[in-house]
């Protein structure tokens, strides 16, 4: 620290010697005393100190305010006091104002301490870290200090400072937690912390773009007012600048994030000249900036073209348009507005054709872009903008054949509007390229030279526009007419820069003639041409016209590349012969070296941007030394070929040629085949595809036959057990192998098998039959012999009707001989009254006589009771005996009931049995037919050869077989 | 284009294990052979949809090499979903995933939504580290799972659009609070926010990313 000391040496001695002895004490109190109170004293009292005794107290208090900002943490005041003195002896912001009048040296020796101090405290990485730990804190008194110390810390040593940050953890992080601070001051500081922060650091820029900082930023600036807010607008714009710059991942996740959207509203300034501050316009320039670095030629070309979609689609570009037509803006808000609608149209077609559709709002209405032209070529307009016009136009053309074609047309004789109304683009072109401001004829002659950019088409367009140079004169081709400006020379009388304008029309002949043969043609068409273009270059004339001899001899050296040969006079050959002769092949190429080499010319190849520092820079544009860079070597290449390596060279191009038709003749022929081969190979793998797959179907059916063949020799064995004739081919089944006549035997199979079917069928329905007529057998057995039924439910109801009848007659039987036993009492009865009667009868003669005639009434009676009782009891006798026949007659039909049953049963398992027997067969049938039917198809599929070899093998099995097989695979045959 | 929510992702994991080669084949639909080395972090978005509503993933592709550590931990916090990718042909990759969680775990916000992903799943007879493990881990740290390739694309459309869907679920259920920007969710503009959504919607996104895991 001895060269500090010797700063402070330089400067008188005396009061500063008590200065130094009271820092020094201070020093000693922050670091022994004990007391909080006394400790936060003598910080103040440095801090008083610090700004006048700025050295000593950052040499002897440094170390000593460090340590408090370790240990007093719960004392936000004592913090704060350190943070302020601290913050003093670093930062030079001060002292500038104090040093303003003083000598520039002592100025620079206060920024050497503010950076010597920095560096003394990042020495321990840690004092960062601590710094960034205090941010956190809430108290205004600290917070506050922190953030401008952090500020200045990275404004002397930023990238060192910066590296701590990035490693320390959620460094970045917590420094974006200020911009969500409620007090405006530590928000607004915090911006520009952030600015410093985030300089020329891609790490830290994207970092503080994922902690959501163009959100926040955007908010800040809507909050504040867009273009018509404080500073605070400008801070932040230049924040999002240091965050979009160069940052294609940030200038993404910005496009991504839909904040193009957001810029629109801050172009939103309408026509109310209410005013231009110069804060709104100092606004206006960097929000403009910061569109153009979003769609800046230099971002990957898919970046910015996906962001001039977005701000043609939320209305951005039409925003800037209308500032653009605007009346009242500034000019250089204007210059920038033109700048930046240029990037945002620059090779995207959707834009270029919105652009083109813009009027301006006069009357009649204009276009934009014949408006613009009109203050290119004004001499009265500011340099910049007639800058800014040129870059516009360029940009429209970059890329649009479209645009191309339409300017071009303003120019040709068809389309040139008679009335003289309106002016046309390319009126005011031509009006340039012939004025007699040297500014207007550059411009006008490369804002020509872009309309025919990489557009053959329009080059040869331009070789018909015709010029009405005087009355009375024929007109004179646009061609012819730059030529002969060409040709006056430096005695050419403009006002502005000498060269200029010779410089923009050759730039403007060496565009049109390159690549366009037919162009070279007409150019050398004119005799004069060629003898001025030599003589220009041949002559030995100052520096200044270097530049021009240079371009000179390029646009001889296209007229030599570029030549068809077409005019005898002017052929490659003599051309070169002329400048070995004029001027010699070595001379020629060194003059051709001057454009590469002109001071000005890696400056202009270096942006698309027409951007010079005043009218005299104005020399190259931007895509010509892309020409230049294009041609310079092949046309050297060209002057130094001697004529027999010319030759040679035409010959081997010739024979090349041929050769190249010869080759391009096989080619095609080899594609041809190629193709052909492809077709073929193609064929032949689903040839074999099908093939494979045919012949697995084959095999399959084969496998199917064979096991169809089987199932069906198990069916005619089992058929032969049931069925009486199973017919002579069974034995004929087993043998065949091979399709078609298996088929055919298959066929003849069915056949068979149908009629067994139907034999069966018969059988079956003989049976039935017989069952039937068993059962209705049955039935009338059982009506015949007294209602004894077949069914023996029927039966035993039978038998219960008899017992019941059995019972009645029982009954009966019983009744009747009570009534006998009744009768024989009353009998009885009777017996003894004529006993009695026959007592007193002698008594009485008379009642003798009645009771005698009563009892031979009573005998009468009697007698017929006895008859009537020996009648019932034959009744009855007859009755028991129908009974007992009628037991007999049961059981007799019971046992009959028991076979019958016995007999039903049998048939009915029969009747199953055979049943189920037909419906195996009819489902085989239905298969098997099924399988036929599919197997004629895919046989017919396969076609003959498969069936001749088919046949010929199953030729040797015929003999083999039955007749009946013969005959059905002669069928098959047929 | 409108969104219903915007979900920030990090993509970590050590170095050549296929991270920015994820992100492309996600956002581009494209394979880049060549590895070119990441330097800091890259940014890629896109949009996908989920239960029908339009959800924007903002991905940040992270450097792995030890040396961008520092600066890829300061996306942590920030972010509501993380793939954590290791390469299955390569064991080691697999065995720094512990050491590459605590960092997860330490830095985020706790319920950050961490998808494990075995990438070069095409490479399968140069597998060094078997599924099972793959699972087991997962398993074992509360991890959702899958193997991708981004050379076929195989699951890795799923692996993203999986972890937006286990994040929906977790707002659906209230546990992110969904107008902490920290948190790395952003409701998108002109949404109204209804998060009494029922839970059946709920308990079918999460079935969905239960079934969904198979691959090639």
């Amino acid at each position: 620290m001895n060269f500090l000391r010797g700063v402070m040496g330089g400067q008188s001695a005396g009061p500063q010697h008590t200065e130094a002895e009271t820092i020094q004490k201070l020093c000693d109190r922050v670091a022994s005393s004990t007391l909080l109170d006394d400790r936060r004293n003598a910080v103040r009292a440095l801090k008083s100190l610090s700004k006048k005794y700025r050295l000593e107290v950052g040499i002897q208090a440094m170390e000593h305010l460090i340590h408090v900002l370790q240990t007093d943490r719960s004392d936000s005041e004592i913090i704060g006091y350190a943070l302020d003195t601290l913050y003093n002896i670093i930062s030079n912001d001060e002292e500038e104002e104090v040093d303003d009048v003083e000598e520039e040296n002592s100025t620079r020796q206060s920024e050497d301490l503010g950076s010597q101090f920095t560096e003394i405290f990042i020495k321990q990485p840690e004092n960062v870290t601590l710094l960034l730990t205090l941010l956190e804190e809430f108290d205004f008194h600290v917070r506050w200090p922190g953030v401008k110390l952090l500020t200045s810390l990275l404004k002397q040593l930023g990238p060192q400072v910066q590296q701590i940050i990035l490693v320390s953890p959620m460094g970045v992080s917590r420094l974006m937690d200020l911009l969500a601070d409620s007090r405006e001051v530590i928000r607004n500081d915090g911006v520009l912390l952030l600015q410093a922060l985030t300089r020329s650091n891609g790490a830290i820029q994207k970092i503080v773009a994922f902690e959501n900082a163009f959100e926040r930023l955007l908010d800040i600036i809507t909050e504040e007012g867009n273009s018509d807010g404080g500073i605070v607008v400008e801070d932040c714009l230049i924040l999002l600048q240091n965050l979009l710059k160069n940052n294609n991942s940030n200038q993404n996740f910005f496009k991504e994030g839909s904040y193009i959207q957001r810029m629109k509203p801050w172009f939103d300034v309408g026509d109310e000249n209410s005013g231009w501050s110069a804060q709104k316009v100092t606004n206006l320039h960097v929000m403009l900036q910061l569109v153009r670095v979003l769609v800046s030629p230099t971002n990957p070309p898919g970046a910015t073209s996906s962001c001039q979609k977005a701000m043609f689609q939320c209305g951005l570009l039409q925003q800037l348009c209308t500032i653009l037509m605007a009346t009242g803006v500034p000019a250089d808000i204007l210059t920038e507005t033109i700048n930046t609608v240029s990037e945002v149209i620059r090779g995207y077609q959707v834009n270029q054709d919105y652009f083109a559709s813009v009027n301006a709002p006069s009357n009649p209405p204009r276009p934009a872009i014949v408006v613009l032209l009109m203050s290119m070529v004004n001499e009265r307009q500011p340099f910049v903008l007639r800058c800014a016009v040129l870059y516009c136009f360029q940009c429209f053309l970059y890329k649009n054949q479209k645009g191309q074609g339409e300017i071009v047309s303003t120019l040709l004789p068809s389309t040139i509007d008679a009335t003289g109304n309106s002016v046309s683009a390319g009126q005011l072109l031509c009006g340039g390229l012939f004025s007699t401001d040297s500014l207007s004829n550059w411009c006008a002659a490369v804002a020509l030279a872009h309309a025919l950019q990489e557009n053959a088409t329009q080059k040869e367009q331009l070789l018909r526009v015709q010029l009405a140079t005087s009355i009375g004169n024929p007109p004179v081709s646009l061609l012819q007419q730059c030529t002969n400006i060409l040709s006056q020379g430096d005695k050419i009388d403009r006002r502005g820069s000498k060269i200029q304008t010779r410089v923009g029309l050759l730039m403007l002949l060496c565009t049109w003639l390159s690549n366009c043969p037919i162009a070279v043609t007409h150019f050398l068409h004119n005799s004069a041409n060629v003898p001025f273009l030599t003589g220009q270059i041949a002559e030995n004339l100052g520096e200044e016209e270097q530049l021009v001899q240079g371009l000179c001899a390029l646009l001889l050296g296209i007229s030599i590349y570029f030549n068809d040969n077409s005019l005898e006079s002017y052929m490659k050959e003599k051309l070169k012969q002329l400048i070995e002769k004029r001027i010699g092949k070595e001379n020629f190429i060194e003059k051709l070296g001057f454009i590469s080499k002109h001071e000005l010319y890696s400056r202009a190849s270096q942006k698309p941007q027409p951007n010079f520092p005043s009218p005299e820079y104005m020399i190259f544009d931007h895509e010509f030394t892309k020409l230049v860079k294009e041609l310079e070597g092949v046309i050297t290449k060209a002057i130094y070929k001697s004529s027999e390596e010319d030759k040679k060279e035409e010959e081997v191009k010739k024979t090349l040629e041929q050769h190249d038709s010869i080759v391009t003749h096989y080619k095609n022929m080899i594609r041809e085949q190629d193709l052909q081969l492809e077709e073929l190979k193609q064929q032949i793998s689903t040839l074999k595809c099908q093939n494979e797959q045919l012949q697995t179907a084959v095999t399959q059916q084969v496998s199917q036959i064979q096991q169809h063949k089987d199932q069906y020799n198990l069916l005619k064995v089992q058929l032969g057990k049931d069925n009486p004739h199973p017919g002579s081919y069974s034995d004929a089944t087993q043998v065949n192998g091979i399709q078609p006549e298996e088929v055919g035997r298959l066929r003849e199979e069915i056949e068979e098998l149908k009629s067994n079917q139907e034999l069966l069928q018969s059988l079956l329905a003989e049976k039935d039959s017989l069952i039937e007529n068993l059962k209705s057998s049955q039935s009338s057995a059982g009506t015949n012999e007294l209602s004894s039924a077949t069914a023996s439910a029927q039966d035993s109801e039978q038998i219960a009707e008899l017992r019941q009848e059995l019972a009645t007659l029982k009954a009966q039987l019983n009744s009747q001989s009570v009534e006998i036993t009744k009768l024989q009492t009353e009998k009885q009865e009777l017996l003894q009254k004529t006993e009695t009667f026959a007592k007193p009868a002698p008594a009485s003669g008379e009642s003798e006589a009645v009771a005698a005639a009563k009892t031979a009434d009573a005998e009468g009676r009697l007698s017929a009771l006895l008859q009537e009782t020996k009648d019932l009891k034959n009744e009855i006798k007859a009755l028991s005996e129908e009974r007992t026949a009628i037991k007999e007659q049961l059981d007799a039909s019971n046992s009959t009931i028991a076979i019958l049953q016995n007999e039903k049963n049998k048939l009915e398992v029969d009747v199953t049995d055979s049943k189920r027997e037909q419906d195996d067969l009819l489902v085989l049938l239905a298969d098997q037919d099924q399988k036929i039917f599919s197997l004629k198809n895919k046989l017919k599929e396969l076609g003959h050869p498969v069936e001749e070899e088919d046949e010929l093998e199953s030729g040797d099995q015929d003999d083999e077989e039955d007749e009946d097989e013969d005959d059905g695979k002669d069928q098959g045959h047929i | 284009m409108t969104y219903a929510y915007l979900f920030k992702y990090i993509i970590i994991g050590d170095t050549g294990v296929g991270k920015s080669c994820l992100l492309l084949q996600f956002t581009d639909k494209r394979f880049q052979p060549v590895h070119d080395l990441t330097i800091g972090v890259e940014f890629g978005a896109r949009m996908v949809n989920i239960d029908g509503k339009q959800i924007k993933l903002q991905i940040w592709d992270t450097a792995g090499q030890e040396s961008f550590r520092s600066i890829t931990r300061s996306y942590y916090r920030g972010a509501a979903g993380a793939l954590l990718v290791y390469d299955i042909t390569r064991r080691e990759t697999f065995n720094h995933l512990t050491s590459w969680l605590e960092d997860a775990r330490q830095h985020s916000s706790s319920n950050m939504v961490i998808m494990l992903i075995g990438n070069k799943s095409d490479l399968e007879s140069r597998r060094d580290v078997k599924r099972e493990e793959g699972e087991a881990f997962a398993r074992e740290h509360g991890l959702i799972f899958m193997e991708t390739s981004a050379k076929t694309a195989c699951n890795v459309e799923e692996a993203f659009i999986n972890t937006a869907k286990e994040i929906y679920r977790k707002i659906q259920q209230g546990l992110f609070d969904v107008h902490n920007e920290a948190n790395g969710i952003k409701i998108g503009p002109q949404q109204c926010i209804s998060t009494s959504v029922g839970p059946s919607a709920s308990q079918r996104s999460s079935s969905e990313i239960g079934s969904n895991s198979g691959c090639c």
